[in-house]
């Protein structure tokens, strides 16, 4: 069977992916944020996880409103790079594992998930401004991306995502083949991008959450996405994502590491926790 | 227990992309999305006033795009996400276009960010 060895909690912005770019590691700026991932990579590459499964958003690159789901798997051999309206990075695509796909698709389902199944994902700053931090940029890991709607209202509640996680640790459990998994969740923290509002952040809340989101992510599955707006701002309702992440888990965890950092327009986050393996699911 | 956005929930400064919002605005965000492909990025700085026209976009809403008046798209559906394609095609920052829905220059808002002054 399939074991669920860890967790990451990342936020996600196309600001990381230019700071990255542009080789700012080392800059003032950055450098907190950057540094946070370095015990994290370390982590992980020692882990040496068979594979990825990452829940995150779209920022309107691989869908639009024509027709926007509120849960899509990706199941393609690979997924390609979107080009988000300012060109492409210099990264190969990254691969995938489709018959993992369709096994967590298949228990989704029966599980009373729906997605919508993906046979071509491409992929945005959700999942490729933190993954060049987390491991080697020819991605030697697959991934299985998860897309979330937390943009176009009514969205999955924090209470559904909680559900989500418990879903996909039953979907790897009961997975044919002896593999090691990691669950990505990546979003928020604090930041709203609109309106008069643009621009707040709220690092209180943004550090309690990561103390809740570890040690009580029930609590934070009962707020309502209103509740996230007013302490986090508008955008910050994808911080419901890391629920998935953290229930995946089992109820036993150890922390890895913990960063944070708000130098601009958003508070930056990262949580790693390692599975109990004493822990029963 | 409904823990979804009520609409009575009132957050100043925040226009939440609701069902109404979105379809409000689904021409517009349907425009930006066009500018994921390069070819439409091209002909859309080639003649912006020509291209959002022939995307069936009103006269208001191309002159709020004619005068990046971020805050007027936004009010009008703009979803940030897509606006961003706009803002990226052009040139402007994620920065520039906050600074404008704030109503201030990049410099004001600059100087409200803690991580700017020893920057």
């Amino acid at each position: 069977m399939g074991r669920i060895i860890g967790g990451i909690g990342t936020s996600h912005a196309p600001s990381i992916a230019h700071a990255y770019d542009r080789n700012l590691q080392r800059d003032p700026l950055w450098a907190p944020l950057f540094d946070g991932y370095v015990p994290v990579r370390r982590w992980l590459d020692a882990q040496q996880p068979d594979a990825l499964v990452v829940v995150y958003n779209d920022h309107m690159n691989r869908f639009f409103f024509d027709a926007y789901p509120t849960f899509a798997l990706g199941v393609g051999a690979v997924h390609p790079q979107a080009d988000e309206g300012w060109g492409k990075r210099p990264f190969p695509d990254l691969r995938g594992d489709s018959h993992l796909s369709w096994h967590i698709a298949r228990s989704l389902v029966a599980d009373e998930f729906d997605p919508t199944i993906c046979q071509e994902m491409s992929i945005d700053h959700g999942i490729l401004s933190v993954l060049p931090m987390l491991t080697d940029t020819t991605w030697p890991t697959p991934v299985i991306p998860i897309a979330v709607n937390v943009i176009q209202h009514p969205l999955p509640t924090a209470r559904r995502l909680y559900k989500l996680g418990l879903a996909l640790r039953r979907a790897v459990e009961s997975y044919e083949r002896d593999i090691r998994v990691v669950v990505i969740s990546t979003g928020g923290l604090s930041h709203q991008l609109h309106g008069e509002r643009f621009g707040m952040v709220n690092p209180e809340w943004d550090n309690e959450f990561l103390t809740q989101i570890e040690s009580n992510p029930e609590a934070v599955a009962e707020l309502s996405h209103d509740d996230f707006m007013l302490r986090g701002g508008a955008e910050s309702v994808e911080m419901i994502l890391w629920i998935a992440m953290r229930t995946a888990l089992g109820r036993q965890v150890r922390r890895v590491h913990r960063n944070y950092c708000a130098p601009l327009i958003t508070g930056y986050g990262l949580l790693a926790l390692a599975s109990d393996d004493s822990s029963t699911s | 227990m409904d823990q979804g956005h009520k609409p009575d929930c009132q957050i100043p400064g925040t226009y939440v992309l609701t069902g109404e919002r979105s379809q409000l605005g689904y021409r517009l965000n349907k425009m930006c999305m066009s500018l994921t492909d390069p070819a439409n990025r091209a002909e859309f700085l080639a003649d912006e006033a020509g291209y959002m026209r022939r995307n069936g976009l009103s006269e208001d809403e191309i002159a709020m795009v004619l005068r990046r008046d971020w805050a007027a798209m936004t009010r009008s559906g703009g979803s940030i996400y897509l606006m961003l394609k706009i803002a990226g095609t052009i040139g402007q920052t994620l920065l520039q276009v906050g600074a404008q829905m704030r109503g201030e220059t990049l410099e004001q808002f600059m100087a409200t960010r803690p991580g700017h002054k020893d920057h």
